[in-house]
């Protein structure tokens, strides 16, 4: 009853005290207009490459192969072009002039007229021969574009000589489907659609860094408010009333309900845009763009997210009011919380190795790693979303993370008790050691 | 129903903090505790308080153990002022009350009430850290006070305060005693304790070197203290009487410590056959002349804005 009371009246001030500063709205505001910009951030790329036309010159030795040249890179290098008509409004990516004079094309393309100017010419055997020349150089943006199209002109040129029709060649190149299915045969549920299951990827790699930011930011906050109250010999007042368990549990609550403030806006903000996108792309492209985002974003990832997050947030702060509890002095802060910033952002590393492929996800190793309860926050996820782990997996993790929040608060709650009233002293490993066995 | 505070033990590390420390303070009274820095004095308040654990010893309230009592019956003002520095003050004022079980409806009526009491009732929805040191302090006061304690700690309640704000703070305390309260506090302005306190103990090393009523420890050295103003000025010759010794000479009086076992009625007969008396005076030792006869000088913590106002 006390303690619940007491519990409340912590966390509350905490909330109160930090929601109501301008730093809070401005970093809230900050980071929603940050993940809407990430979510519209296909949208905003597909805007600016649109309006970047690549404009290129062809000189070749014969009207036909030129003309042939031009009908190919513009077909190969504006996705859209296929339709016929391009989207009034809209520009194609490249386009291509057919120019006679070589000269005159190199000079425009060295003044950064023209991207570049591929020349065509036959040679000897009969086959086609192509220099670009370009300010690109030979591994440039423009460069790599134009030797795919060079392929390509050359491949129909050799075709054509080889008396193969137009129509022919396009059913020689026509696309094949590849049917994917899992290798066990009694496994039934779907493989995702590749839209699907990059969008999960990318969300989930988004998702686990919130989840790091999450525990590095407000696990610090824990720790300051912590080494605050010491230095402000607040903390002799607070005991008189609350025990330090309260006190700690008030502040890894209080400063809990912050975070999912903060981060409830922010994830608002970026599940509402990514509902939008297919509509704003629409309306500014002119097409819907991959929906990839919006077809990964299901509610079991949510929940996995939800879960991971708000755990691992518990088990950290925990800790992290622990370290603040040792040391008297703001400045000491960073060194006392080293540890946790360690392991957190070794987990990180692993999690994002492994979700980038880096890692081989399925590796035992990783498989282990990602179940330890100070890692899994960050490496589960990534795993859980892409289908690699199994369901136990991610149900073992969770459990291992509730075992071990409940005993870091414990262990917790002695250093604190301990550290709290401990002013001056810089307490090492074996310090800690005897607190813990001790208690006070 | 006392505060009883028996063989207390507490070591830090080389340092033996408490020695041994038993204490009795009678409920409704205003105890000091009076001893030197490092004396011991914050580290037996805090044990009382169960902030800390004693190595040896036990504390009881009323016959319970002091931790068996809800924390609603202690206030404890610690010597390093602890409030919110970037916190209102009325909010942190009701924060801390909360804490003790106060609703806060009450807790705001209640701690406007006393801000206005200390005249500072317009800084009530300011920032801590705007206000002066002694209204900081005033602000801590109240926090101490708000949950109604029964026995209320204080650790050197006047450090810091000018005169004024020490009359204000010597009259809350004395009507909180009045209301039934139990009060402790720690000085080593010992003038305060002989003005203030109903009893004293003066602790030194981690020991209590004595402990009573102040009446009683001011006498417990045995030695009286007679002051005396002659017309002609001169009272040098007290000087020149056994067991007597002259501890201020001044051009409106001279006072002198006379020796256990020397009749102070003696002096004053002696005065009288000088010459004619303005003045004669037999009293008790100041607690400063009885914590130096047993201690030695006060090491002085702070000095004080307020030269033993009142005393």
């Amino acid at each position: 009853m006390t303690a619940l009371r007491n519990i409340r009246a912590i966390g509350r001030r905490e909330v109160e005290v930090r929601i109501r500063t301008r730093s809070f709205l401005v970093g809230t505001l900050l980071l929603v207009l940050g993940v809407i910009a990430i979510a519209f951030l296909p949208v905003i790329i597909g805007h600016f490459d649109r309006t970047d036309t690549t404009r290129v010159a062809v000189v070749a030795d014969e009207p036909a192969v030129g003309a042939q040249a031009k009908a190919t890179i513009e077909a190969l290098l504006n996705p859209s072009a296929g339709a016929g008509a391009t989207t009034p409004g809209s520009q194609p990516d490249v386009t291509v002039t057919i120019e006679s004079d070589l000269a005159a094309a190199r000079r425009q393309a060295a003044d950064g007229q023209l991207a570049g100017v591929l020349g065509i010419a036959r040679a000897a055997d009969g086959s086609l021969a192509f220099t670009y020349y370009s300010n690109d150089g030979a591994a440039g943006r423009s460069t790599a574009e134009l030797r795919l199209a060079a392929n390509s002109i050359a491949m129909a040129d050799r075709l054509g000589r080889l008396g193969v029709s137009g129509a022919q060649a396009a059913a020689l190149f026509a696309p094949v489907d590849l049917a994917v299915a899992w290798p066990d045969p009694t496994r039934t549920d779907p493989v995702r659609n590749v839209a699907a299951s990059v969008g999960q990827d990318m969300l989930a790699f988004g998702m686990t860094i919130l989840i790091f930011m999450i525990i590095i930011m407000y696990g610090n906050w824990v720790a300051m408010s912590v080494v605050e109250e010491k230095a402000s010999r607040v903390m002799e007042v607070i005991l008189n009333a609350a025990t330090p368990y309260q006190l700690l549990a008030g502040k890894v609550f209080g400063v809990g309900v912050v975070a999912f403030v903060q981060y409830a806006a922010v994830i608002a903000g970026g599940v509402v845009s990514l509902q939008l996108q297919p509509a704003v792309a629409s309306q500014v492209l002119g097409s819907t763009g991959a929906g990839d985002l919006t077809q990964g974003l299901t509610p079991a990832l949510l929940l996995l997210f939800g879960l991971y997050g708000v755990l691992g947030f518990l088990l950290y702060a925990a800790l992290y009011a622990a370290a603040g509890s040792l040391v008297s002095r703001q400045e000491d802060v960073n060194a006392a919380v080293m540890p946790m910033t360690l392991i957190s952002t070794a987990g990180y590393m692993v999690g994002v190795y492994a979700s980038t492929g880096l890692l081989d996800s399925r590796s035992p190793a990783i498989t282990v790693l990602s179940v330890v309860p100070f890692l899994s926050p960050f490496m589960m996820l990534g795993r859980a979303a892409t289908g690699v782990a199994q369901p136990w997996e991610v149900v073992l993790s969770l459990a291992l993370l509730v075992g071990s929040i409940a005993l870091a608060i414990w262990v917790a709650a002695r250093i604190y008790a301990a550290g709290v009233l401990l002013y001056g002293q810089r307490p090492g490993m074996r310090a800690v050691w005897r607190l813990l066995r001790e208690g006070m | 129903m006392a505060l009883e505070v028996d063989r207390l033990r507490k070591r830090f590390g080389a340092v033996q903090a408490l020695d041994g420390v038993s204490l009795r303070v009678e409920p409704g009274q205003i105890f000091g505790f009076l001893g030197s820095n490092g004396a011991g004095k914050t580290t037996t308040m805090r044990i009382v308080l169960s902030l800390m654990r004693p190595d040896d010893g036990t504390v009881t309230w009323d016959g319970r153990p002091a931790h068996a009592w809800p924390r609603r019956i202690w206030g404890y003002m610690p010597e390093e002022r602890g409030l919110y520095a970037r916190m209102a003050v009325i909010d942190q004022l009701v924060h801390f009350a909360t804490l003790y079980g106060v609703t806060r409806a009450a807790a705001r009526k209640a701690a406007l009430d006393w801000l206005a009491r200390f005249r500072i009732a317009e800084h009530a929805g300011r920032r801590l850290e705007t206000l002066s040191k002694g209204n900081q302090q005033k602000v801590q006061f109240i926090a101490t006070i708000l949950h109604e304690p029964d026995v209320l700690l204080m650790d050197e309640p006047f450090v810091g305060l000018d005169p004024i704000n020490v009359k204000m703070l010597r009259s809350a305390l004395l009507e909180l005693r009045d209301r039934g309260r139990t009060i402790v506090f720690s000085t080593h302005q010992l003038e305060q304790a002989e003005a203030l306190c109903d009893s004293v103990a003066i602790i030194d090393h981690g020991r209590i070197v004595t402990s009573g009523p102040t009446r009683e420890v001011r006498r417990s050295t045995g030695h009286r203290v007679v002051r005396v103003a002659m017309e002609s000025g001169d009272a040098g010759w007290l000087g020149e009487m056994e067991g007597v010794t002259v501890t201020r000479g001044g051009a409106d009086y001279t006072e002198a410590r006379v020796a256990p076992g020397v009749d102070p009625q003696a002096v004053l007969r002696a005065a009288v056959r000088r010459g004619p008396v303005l003045r004669l005076e037999v009293a008790d030792p100041s607690l400063e002349e009885v914590f130096v006869e047993l201690v030695g000088a006060i090491e002085a913590e702070e000095q004080t804005l307020a030269p033993g106002a009142g005393a």
